[in-house]
C-alpha cells in the first residue's frame, strides 16, 4: 500500500533526528551532512536501521540541505547525493526485513524569497526540482518537505514536487514560540495555503518540545483537512559547553506524543535531538490508538503570506481600485509602467479597511501577462493582506497565480464551457477560491432563476474537478437600477437563495447598481446595505468612499458583528483628518509646512480662480521647495520636513497635472537614472534623492536596488542618458560603484555620476572617478540644475 | 519595549534638535505600527575561544581575524555570540512607507533602528543579569563590519550558530543580512570590573553621522 492509501487510516510514525546524530558522531560545525551519505555510510545506514528497528514507518533521507546552492564546491552534484542518500535508506529497509516508506527529505533552501530576500522563486523552485527529479528516479516513497519557515518557498517546493513526479508530498513547518513562521504566518493561515497547494499531508517539526507543540498540533488540527503529523524536538535547546542538547528523555517524550496522537494526529515521530529510544517508546505508547480519519473543515479562507480572511464569517471588504476601468491616473501609471503608483493605491486602500485587494490592470496597450505578475509582486510586497487576481486572460491569470503569495482569490470563471475549462484546472493547481460570475454563453439571465441555476451548474463543473463548494464564491452581478427597475431585486434574490440554500459565500461588485444615475453613492451605500441584509459574504468596492465604509461599519455594529461598535468608532475616529483650509492659507505655505491635503486644495482653488498652471508651480511651489531646501542645507530643516514638504508638492503637482493640457506642459528638466549598487540592499539614500528630483522636475529612472553595472549601462544606452546617480551604504559595495563607474566612463565617456551614500567620503569618491559627490540629497538636486543649465 | 525618542530623532538627522508637531505624530503612529505588526527574534551562545597570535580569535576552530577584536576580546573568559533581528515585516514597513509617504519613510528607518538597538539592548541585559550573579560582566558588542573585521566574516559568523534556520536571517552574496533589521555580535564575558564602556569610543570612525558626542 502507498503512503497516500494508510496515512489518516492508521497511526504511522515517523522516524527521529538524523542531524543530531551525525553531531553527537563527531560533525563538526560548517560541516555539510549529506557529505556523511559518503564519508559515513555505515552510520547513516545504521541510524536509518535503529529507526527501523524501533518502529518507524517512514524514514527520511539524509538530503535536507542536498540542494545545488549548499552543496556548490563540495564536488557532489544534486542527483548524486539524492541517489546515494535514497539508496542507503532503502537498503536499510530491505534488511530491516520491514518494508517502510523512504521520504525524500527536503529542507529550506539556506536563502530568504524575493521581495524581502534575493532569491527568484523560479530559482528556488529549480533547486526543489533537481532534488525532487533524483529522488523519484532512485526510488523514493514520498517527498517530505520539512522544517520550513516560509509559505512562498513551500510553494515553490510543493510545485517543484507536484509538477516534477508522481510522489505524494508531505509538508512540515517549524513555528516559533509565538506560534509563527518566520515570515509571519500563524498556523491556521498555513494550513489554508498548503493545503490549497495540494499536499497529501500536513505537519509541525523543529523548532520546540513535545510539550509546546501539543497546543500548536490541536490548532492545526482544528483547521486542516488533510492527515496531520507532528515531529517535535526533544525539548527545548540549550547549550551547555558549546554543546547544544535536548533533554527530554525518550519516556517522557512518549508520553506526551501520545497525548498528542490523541488529540487525532494521524502520524507522529521526532525532530532534533530524538533517538531510536525515544521513537521506540513513541510507538510502544501509540500504537494501539485507532485514529479517526481527518475530518474535511469547511473554511472558505483567502491567504497572503502571513493572514488569513475567512469569508462567510463577518462580511469582507474587497478594495476594487486597482481597476484601471475609469480611472485617467491609474491607467497613464500602468502605461508608464510605475508600479509605485499602484502599490501607493494598494497602500491606501488597506488603511481604509479593506480586506482583501482587487488587482486587474487590463488595458489594450499594455502586456498584461507580465504587468499582472509584477503588478501583484509590487503591490505583496507592500501590504500583507490577501489579493484577488482579476484577469479575464488566462495565461496572465495563470502567470500571476503561480507567483502569487498565499492562497488568493481568483476573478473570475463564468458559467461558459470555455471560461470553466479554462480556470478551474488553475484554480485545482494552484489553489484558491474562485469568483464564479453568473452568467453563460446567453448572457446574464433577467430572472434570479436563471441566475441560480447558472450557479449550480458552475457549482457541479467545479466539483468535477476536484473543487469543493467552499473554495468558490458566487457573484450574482449588480445591474444598473437605471435600465430596469427590477434589476436589485433580482440581483438579492438570487444572492439569498445562494448563500442561505445552497450554502456558499457571495460576492457583488456593489457600485455597478447605480450606473447613469446622479448621485451615486447613496444608491451604492443603500444598495450595500440590503446585499449585506441578504447575505452578501464580500462587497467589491470603493473603500475610500466613506458612505461605502459608513454603511459597511453601520451594518456590523448593528447585527452584532462588531463588540461595543469598536471598529465603527474606530472607523469615524481614525478617519484621515480633514486639515483645514483657511481662506488666508497660500499654496506655498502649505508645501512649506508639509500639509498634502491643503496643498491640495489650494492648488486646485487657484486653477479654479483662472490661474495659470506653470505660473503656479513657479511662483508657489518652487519657491516654496526652495525655501524648505535651504533651510535643510541651513540646517534649520531636517529630512523628515524636507520631505513631508516634497510629499505636499507632489499631492499639489498631481492636481495640477490633470489640469495640464495632455501633451504634458509641464517640461521635465532632465532625465536622471537612480540606481543603488550591486550586492548592495540598503536603498533608503537613492530613495529620498529621487523624490526631491522629481520635485524639482527632473525624470527618474529608477532602477532599484543591487543593479549591476551591466543594468545600468544598458539603461543609460536605451534611455539616452547623460546623468546617473549611485548610491552605496557599505564599504563592501563601494567596490561595485566603482565597477559601475568605471564601464559607464569607459562605454559612455560623455555621462556624468554623481554619488552618494553614508560611507562615501569627497575623497574616497573622488578616488572612484565619481564626477560629483554629494554628502546629501539637497546636494544632488543642486548637481542635476547646475549639469542640465550646462554648468557642471 | 520602551522606544528612546531621543535616539529615534538622532537616526532621523535631527542633530539634538527638536522635532515639530507633525514629526512627533507620524513618529509615535509609527512606534505603535511597530511594536505590533513586530516581532524581534534573537539567538545567543556561548562559546570559548582562543587568540592564538594576537591578531586572530578562533571559536570551534572558526577564524576571525582582526586585530581589534582580539584585543577586546583579550579581556574576555568567554564569549557570547548574538544575533537578532526585526524580521520580514519591519522590511515591509519601510516598503510601504517608500511608496506612500516620503518623511514617514525616513521616520520608519530610525523607529525601526532603534527598535533593533533597543531589543539588541533589553536581551542582552536579562542575560547580563544572569551572568553578574556569577560576577561577569559584559564587554561591548562587536560585529563583523566594525573596526578592522572585514563584514565577509559574516559568513564565518553564520557557520556558528542556526542563525537563519531559527530565526530566518539570510546573507547574501556580499555578505548583508536580510532582513534588514538585523543584528549580529560578538560579547566578551569577562571578570574584569568595568568602567561602563560606551561603543561609541572605541570605535575610529570620529566622522560617523550617528556618532554620540
Amino acid at each position: 500500500m502507498s503512503f497516500k492509501d494508510r496515512i489518516g487510516k492508521e497511526i504511522l510514525f515517523f522516524d527521529g533526528a538524523m542531524g543530531t546524530v551525525l553531531q553527537k558522531n563527531g560533525m563538526g560545525a560548517g560541516e555539510l551532512p549529506e557529505i556523511w551519505n559518503f564519508s559515513h555510510e555505515n552510520l547513516i545506514y545504521e541510524t536509518h536501521k535503529s529507526y527501523i528497528d524501533a518502529g518507524a514507518d517512514i524514514i527520511s533521507t539524509n538530503t535536507f540541505g542536498a540542494n545545488s546552492l549548499k552543496l556548490d564546491g563540495t564536488g557532489y552534484s544534486v542527483a548524486e547525493v539524492v541517489t546515494k542518500a535514497v539508496e542507503i535508506a532503502k537498503r536499510a529497509s530491505r534488511e530491516s526485513g520491514r518494508e517502510v516508506f523512504t521520504a525524500l527529505d527536503t529542507g529550506p533552501t539556506g536563502k530568504l524569497l524575493e521581495p524581502y530576500g534575493e532569491l527568484s522563486f523560479e530559482e528556488a523552485y529549480s533547486l526543489y526540482k533537481e532534488q525532487v527529479i533524483a529522488g523519484e528516479k532512485a526510488g523514493a516513497d514520498l517527498v517530505l518537505i520539512e522544517t520550513m519557515g516560509d509559505l512562498y518557498e513551500i510553494k515553490a517546493a510543493v510545485l517543484a514536487a507536484k509538477e516534477n513526479s508522481h510522489l505524494p508530498v508531505a509538508v512540515s513547518m517549524i513555528f516559533n514560540e509565538k506560534g509563527q513562521l518566520l515570515t509571519g504566518a500563524d498556523i491556521k493561515t498555513a494550513v489554508f495555503t498548503v493545503e490549497a497547494l495540494g499536499a497529501d499531508a500536513i505537519g509541525l517539526n523543529c523548532g520546540l518540545g513535545p510539550v509546546q507543540m501539543k497546543d500548536y498540533a490541536r490548532e492545526m488540527l482544528k483547521y486542516a483537512s488533510l492527515p496531520v503529523f507532528v515531529n517535535p524536538n526533544a525539548g527545548l535547546p540549550e547549550v551547555v559547553n558549546g554543546v547544544t542538547c535536548y533533554n527530554v528523555g525518550a519516556s517522557e517524550f512518549a508520553e506526551s506524543m501520545r497525548g498528542i496522537a490523541l488529540l487525532g494526529a494521524s502520524a507522529v515521530g521526532g525532530c532534533c535531538g530524538t533517538t531510536p529510544e525515544h521513537i521506540k517508546m513513541t510507538v510502544d505508547k501509540c500504537r494501539d490508538i485507532k485514529i479517526s480519519e481527518p475530518v474535511k473543515k469547511n473554511y472558505t479562507a483567502v491567504t497572503s503570506y502571513s493572514e488569513t480572511v475567512i469569508i462567510g464569517e463577518k462580511p469582507v471588504i474587497i478594495g476594487e481600485r486597482i481597476n484601471p476601468t475609469g480611472k485617467k491616473r491609474l491607467k497613464e501609471a500602468l502605461k508608464a509602467g510605475d508600479l509605485d503608483y499602484i502599490a501607493g493605491e494598494a497602500v491606501k486602500q488597506t488603511d481604509r479597511g479593506s480586506d482583501i485587494l482587487d488587482v486587474n490592470i487590463g488595458l489594450p496597450e499594455i502586456d498584461e501577462v507580465s504587468m499582472l505578475t509584477s503588478a501583484v509582486r509590487k503591490v505583496q510586497s507592500v501590504v500583507n493582506v490577501p489579493l484577488q487576481i482579476d484577469s479575464s486572460d488566462p495565461e496572465a491569470l495563470e502567470k500571476a497565480l503561480r507567483i502569487y503569495n498565499g492562497k488568493p482569490l481568483i476573478n473570475s470563471v463564468n458559467g461558459k464551457e470555455e471560461s470553466m475549462s479554462a480556470v478551474f484546472p488553475l484554480a485545482k493547481k494552484y489553489g484558491g477560491v474562485t469568483v464564479c460570475l453568473t452568467l453563460d454563453e446567453n448572457g446574464i439571465p433577467d430572472s434570479s432563476e436563471g441566475r441560480i441555476k447558472i450557479a449550480e451548474k458552475i457549482i457541479k463543473r467545479a466539483e468535477e474537478y476536484g473543487i469543493d463548494r467552499k473554495d468558490l464564491i458566487v457573484d450574482t452581478l449588480a445591474l444598473t437600477v437605471s435600465t430596469g427597475s427590477e434589476n436589485a431585486n433580482i440581483t438579492l434574490d438570487a444572492l439569498d437563495y445562494i448563500r442561505n440554500k445552497l450554502g456558499v459565500n457571495t460576492v457583488l461588485g456593489v457600485s455597478n447598481i447605480s450606473f447613469g444615475l446622479p448621485s451615486r453613492e447613496s444608491v451604492n451605500a443603500a444598495f450595500f446595505t440590503m446585499a449585506l441584509q441578504r447575505g452578501l459574504s464580500a462587497g467589491i468596492v470603493n473603500p475610500l468612499s466613506e458612505s461605502m465604509m459608513g454603511a459597511y461599519y453601520s451594518f456590523n455594529a448593528l447585527t452584532g458583528l462588531d463588540r461595543n461598535c469598536e471598529d465603527y468608532i474606530k472607523n469615524v475616529t481614525s478617519a484621515p483628518v480633514k486639515e483645514t483650509v483657511s481662506e488666508e492659507i497660500s499654496l506655498k505655505h502649505a508645501v512649506i509646512k508639509g500639509m498634502g491635503a491643503a496643498a491640495e486644495k489650494c492648488a486646485d482653488r487657484l486653477l479654479n480662480d483662472g490661474r495659470d498652471p506653470i505660473d503656479v508651480i513657479n511662483s508657489e511651489i518652487i519657491p516654496a521647495l526652495d525655501e524648505v531646501g535651504l533651510g535643510f542645507e541651513n540646517g534649520t530643516v531636517f529630512l523628515p520636513q524636507l520631505l513631508m514638504s516634497a510629499d505636499a508638492a507632489k499631492s499639489a503637482f498631481e492636481v495640477i497635472k490633470r489640469k495640464l493640457p495632455s501633451d504634458g506642459g509641464k517640461q521635465s528638466k532632465g532625465r536622471v537614472i537612480m540606481a543603488t549598487v550591486k550586492g548592495d540592499i540598503h536603498d533608503i539614500g537613492k530613495n529620498i534623492v529621487k523624490v526631491l528630483l522629481e520635485n524639482y522636475g527632473f525624470d527618474v529612472l529608477d532602477l532599484g536596488k543591487d543593479v549591476a553595472p551591466e543594468k545600468v549601462l544598458e539603461a543609460v544606452r536605451e534611455n539616452g542618458i547623460k546623468l546617473v546617480g549611485l548610491s552605496a551604504l557599505m564599504t563592501t559595495t563601494v567596490v561595485h560603484m566603482k565597477e559601475t563607474i568605471e564601464l559607464l566612463h569607459r562605454e559612455c565617456p560623455d555621462v556624468k555620476i554623481t554619488v552618494g551614500g553614508a560611507v562615501l567620503t569627497q575623497d574616497y569618491a573622488d578616488s572612484i572617478g565619481a564626477d560629483f559627490y554629494s554628502r546629501d540629497a539637497m546636494g544632488t538636486v543642486r548637481y542635476a540644475e547646475k549639469f542640465f543649465e550646462g554648468n557642471a | 519595549m520602551k522606544l528612546r525618542d531621543s535616539e529615534i530623532y538622532r537616526y532621523a538627522g535631527f542633530k539634538g534638535n527638536t522635532p515639530d508637531r507633525e514629526t512627533v505624530a507620524k513618529t509615535e503612529e509609527l512606534k505603535k505600527e511597530a511594536t505590533s505588526a513586530v516581532t524581534p527574534l534573537f539567538i545567543s551562545r556561548e562559546a570559548d575561544f582562543v587568540c592564538p597570535d594576537g591578531n586572530t580569535v578562533v571559536i570551534d576552530g572558526v577564524k576571525f581575524r582582526s586585530q581589534k577584536l582580539s584585543k577586546l576580546l583579550s579581556r574576555a573568559d568567554k564569549v557570547l555570540l548574538f544575533a537578532a533581528t526585526l524580521g520580514v515585516e519591519s522590511d515591509r514597513i519601510l516598503r510601504k512607507y517608500s511608496v506612500s509617504d516620503s518623511s514617514k519613510y525616513v521616520l520608519a528607518q530610525a523607529v525601526l533602528t532603534e527598535m533593533i538597538e533597543n531589543c539588541c539592548d533589553s536581551v542582552l541585559g536579562e542575560l547580563l543579569k544572569k551572568y553578574q550573579k556569577s560576577g561577569y560582566s559584559f564587554l561591548p558588542r562587536y560585529s563583523p563590519g566594525y573596526g578592522d573585521l572585514p563584514l565577509e566574516y559574516q559568513r564565518e559568523f553564520f557557520s556558528l550558530m542556526d542563525i537563519t534556520k531559527r530565526i530566518g536571517v539570510t546573507l547574501n552574496g556580499d555578505c548583508l543580512m536580510t532582513p534588514s533589521k538585523s543584528v549580529t555580535a560578538f560579547i566578551g564575558i569577562t571578570r574584569e570590573a568595568l568602567d561602563c564602556p560606551v561603543p561609541c569610543e572605541l570605535c575610529d570612525k570620529t566622522d560617523c553621522q550617528f556618532r554620540r558626542n
